[in-house]
């Protein structure tokens, strides 16, 4: 899970490291009259990328202007609920840090460009060169040598070297501590007396590890869609989209599977929900989502092993009794126990399939108004 | 010859008298599988499917020679239950849980590269050499699947597998062995550490994987080939070809974040380097077929 900035930089500095006075507001007010000095910084707090281009982080010299911006961030499409008001902070360079990990060897990555403010992953593809690279394993962890083979390896000297090491110190705290998967300063401002400030926060926590984090369970705004929350607190994996065939799948590796299939046969998908491993049993909760979004076809394929066929079967074949869906439901649902998986399907009045691309096929042509 | 698991392998099974360790112990012993002991804390002394039970896995490995380990463990449970098997000695490891925390995996992976293990998973059904034995959870009886043959499968999906494998088979061959690797983030393992195993396998003739868009395990297996260090035919599936870039489609190993690691770009590295790519599961069959036909023609001047 994504969290918006000003989560990051709290975490940021409860491990101890500066960052820029703010105030978080949901309203204009609030922006025009915090008690952070002029000119200020508004930064719209959404977990999309490349806020600064998009105009969704804007410096803002007088009230005026700040109000107006405000008006303007709250009324975009983009679903600004908060803007974090920052003092704009006067600095003399920008360093681009991260700790991220390595798939490869399991260690911890530091990431570190003389350059803040950068694009890593277009500069990764273009000059690779200029991105520092230190591994850290995971159960020593980062070493205060390590971290000024970074700071020194920027071209730092003197206090700010100091600095750098001390807030990558810092970083691997809020690293480990919260289970992530990126923690991202971007840029990190140098001021002229050596100090540094945090001017940007990322921090994206392993959903496996949520469990560990109570604290910070994602809200309604972390989602698309109503229905993507509602799916989101039953654990459902789930994605809106605004076509007209539902996908109530089993197995990511399917589902995506299905999802390419259908957008090869020239349909398109309302929503990617995936109720196989340890959702197999919520049948009937998976198609009253799927339903929320009043497609023209529901589309089921499964083909699992652990996620019992049989077990669906009954779980669909109630949720049919149920919801009593209008739109037509093509199913193709195989594994294990899948004689009695078709057996119980046939008696709810479905036509069970057993080839994936054929109940593709038949939902594409009865989202398009034609026959099976 | 099979990869990873044969019938002289001694399993221990991990959690064997839970719900799905009992269940699996006994398909797992049904397909063929020597599993010698299980190990429960507190449940030393009970059987499960005639299969001794241990408090620890350094009694079951001291009382009946385990040299594999099977992990029927919770995700949060997992990386003690790995680290057990390491340091009573076990090297060949099979964890399925599914949501192991990413820093508990990420120390995983790095302990079985210090030991020199073979880590398989999590997320993962296992693997299954059809016809002799399994450390995991498969399906076997369903013929059109887990049929035996000669061709090595390799996957990072669970459901995707038996949709894919069912395609090989109906295409008129079998499988040698198939390893799941495992859909999360961090695996035990890779694609590309099998490789030289396939490449040794006299029973192997051609080898499939079942990808997806995220990560670099194709790229590794690309590079594998380029370098010639895998020389049999290799034909892939890579899921996620039409998934909207950034946006988490598919496991947790899977995210395309703009250009590097989409399907497509790892379709077409495959293709470059001679792999065979099919764009849908019901392709498969007629691209082994190709491959296959096509490493005949050119034997001779094949390296």
């Amino acid at each position: 899970m994504k969290l918006f900035e000003y989560q990051a930089k709290e975490a940021f500095a409860a491990a101890g490291m500066a960052v820029p006075k703010s105030v978080l507001a949901t309203d204009e007010a609030t922006v025009v009259s915090a008690n952070v000095g002029w000119p200020r910084v508004l930064k719209s707090q959404v977990l999309r990328g490349g806020r600064g281009k998009a105009g969704l982080v804007v410096l803002a010299r007088d009230a005026g202007a700040a109000g107006s911006e405000a008006r303007r961030l709250f009324a975009s499409e983009h679903n600004v609920k908060r803007i974090l008001v920052e003092e704009a902070v006067a600095f003399v360079r920008e360093i681009y840090l991260a700790i991220t990990l390595d798939p490869l060897t399991g260690s911890a990555l530091v990431l570190a460009c003389a350059e803040g403010g950068v694009d890593i992953e277009e500069l990764a593809k273009t000059a690779p060169d200029r991105i520092m690279r230190q591994p850290v394993t995971m159960q020593e962890g980062l070493r205060p040598f390590q971290a000024r083979i970074i700071a020194y390896g920027l071209g730092l000297d003197g206090k700010q070297a100091k600095s750098v090491a001390t807030v990558l110190e810092q970083l691997w705290q809020v690293f480990r501590s919260h289970d992530a998967e990126l923690a991202e300063i971007n840029p990190l401002f140098m001021l002229a007396d050596g100090s540094a400030v945090a001017g940007d926060g990322k921090l994206a926590i392993d959903d496996n590890a949520m469990f560990r984090h109570a604290a910070l369970e994602p809200g309604r705004d972390y989602y698309d869609s109503d229905i993507a929350f509602e799916a989101a607190k039953e654990g459902i994996p789930y994605l809106q989209f605004d076509g007209d065939i539902s996908l109530m799948c089993a197995g990511a590796g399917l589902t995506t599977t299905v999802y390419d299939l259908v957008n090869y046969e020239g349909g398109s998908v309302a929503n990617y929900l995936e109720f196989g491993g340890p959702n197999y049993r919520k049948a009937v909760r998976a198609m009253e989502l799927c339903l929320g979004n009043n497609p023209k076809v529901v589309l089921i394929v499964t083909f699992g092993t652990i996620a019992r066929a049989d077990v669906m079967a009954t779980g669909i074949a109630e949720a049919i009794a149920k919801l009593k869906p209008r739109c037509p439901i093509v199913a193709c649902i195989r594994g294990t126990g899948e004689e009695e998986a078709q057996a119980t399907l046939r008696a709810a009045g479905l036509e069970p399939l057993s080839d994936t691309e054929e109940a593709v096929r038949s939902a594409v042509r009865l989202a398009q108004g034609g026959t099976r | 010859m099979s990869i990873f698991i044969d019938r002289t392998t001694r399993v221990v099974v991990q959690g064997i008298t839970g719900s799905e360790g009992a269940f699996w112990t006994k398909h797992m012993i049904d397909i063929g599988t020597t599993v010698v002991a299980g190990v429960t804390p507190g449940k030393e002394g009970q059987n499960v499917e005639g299969v001794p039970v241990f408090n620890t896995v350094r009694a079951a490995v001291a009382a009946t020679g385990a040299d594999a380990s099977m992990i029927f463990v919770p995700p949060r449970l997992t990386m003690d239950a790995v680290m057990e098997a390491l340091d009573a000695g076990i090297r060949t490891i099979v964890t399925v849980a599914d949501g192991i925390p990413l820093h508990e995996a990420a120390m995983i992976r790095a302990a079985a590269l210090r030991l020199g293990a073979r880590i398989v998973g999590g997320n993962t059904s296992g693997v299954i050499s059809p016809g002799q034995a399994m450390m995991g959870m498969f399906p076997f009886w369903i013929e059109r699947v887990y049929k035996p043959g000669r061709i090595g499968v390799m996957t990072r999906s669970g459901s995707l597998t038996n949709e894919v494998t069912a395609m090989v088979v109906k295409g008129g061959y079998g499988v040698s062995s198939l390893i799941g690797v495992g859909g999360d983030p961090i695996p035990g393992s890779r694609f590309a550490e099998y490789l030289p195993d396939f490449q040794a396998d006299c029973e192997t003739d051609a080898v499939v994987i079942i990808g997806e868009l995220g990560g670099t395990m194709e790229e590794e297996v690309a590079e594998a080939i380029r370098s010639g260090s895998f020389r049999k035919p290799l034909v892939a599936f890579i899921g996620g070809r039409t998934a909207p870039v950034g946006r988490r489609m598919g496991h947790a190993g899977a995210i395309s974040s703009g250009g590097s690691g989409s399907a497509l770009d790892k379709a077409r590295l495959l293709e470059s380097v001679g792999a065979l790519v099919a764009d849908r599961p019901a392709r498969v069959g007629d691209l082994l077929a190709e491959a296959l036909s096509g490493r005949k023609a050119s034997a001779g001047g094949r390296r």
